[in-house]
């Protein structure tokens, strides 16, 4: 199986992942986890995008 | 998800497997140690996170880093690559194609193999840490 993918999706693929993770060590419920995942995910994207447009101005 | 209790007196009966025994199953294969203390959550997000995370990477053509390389990045690659157990000894097989670094893709399937590593690392610190007793 071989496919492709653009830098975002890796990078949403890599957040989901490792949010799932994150979430089964820090959390003890299903509840808890699911919000953890979602947050964790959520903030992987954001800080991922701010970081990208804060180095947008060095790649010109 | 299966739904895991808070820690309760449920979760302080004995482990029947040792510390030792749990860590390297968890190594082995990602979440059979949580599966050995009953943890069934724990079990399969760790078992969800490593194998998408190895398989998308394998599937990438990422890079596998061998236990012969000359420089630290290729060491380090190697002992991440490595904590994904099963999925590491596997990896021949998932990625037939062998490695294609000339396309970005390939280069993000090599940090998607070292992250599942990493992360199958880290459940086996959890699972040894639970079934020493020192976490809940």
């Amino acid at each position: 199986m071989r496919f492709h993918l653009s830098h975002l999706a890796a990078m949403a693929l890599f957040a989901l992942l490792v949010s799932v993770a994150f979430a089964s060590i820090g959390k003890h419920t299903t509840a808890t986890r699911i919000k953890y995942a979602l947050l964790s995910f959520f903030l992987f994207l954001a800080i991922g995008l701010g970081v990208a447009w804060l180095m947008y101005p060095l790649s010109r | 998800m299966a739904t895991e209790a808070p820690l309760t007196d449920a979760h302080a009966k004995p482990n029947p497997a040792g510390p030792a025994i749990v860590a390297i199953a968890a190594w082995i294969v990602p979440g059979l140690g949580h599966l050995l203390l009953r943890r069934w959550g724990r079990a399969l997000g760790f078992f969800l996170a490593t194998a998408g995370l190895a398989v998308a990477g394998y599937s990438l053509r990422g890079e596998i880093f061998s236990p012969r390389s000359s420089d630290p990045f290729g060491a380090l690659g190697f002992i991440a690559d490595l904590g994904s157990g099963v999925f590491y000894f596997l990896s021949h097989l998932l990625e037939v194609a062998g490695p294609d670094l000339s396309r970005a893709s390939g280069d993000y399937g090599t940090r998607l193999i070292a992250a599942s590593g990493i992360v199958n690392l880290l459940g086996v610190i959890d699972a040894f840490g639970i079934a020493r007793g020192r976490r809940g």
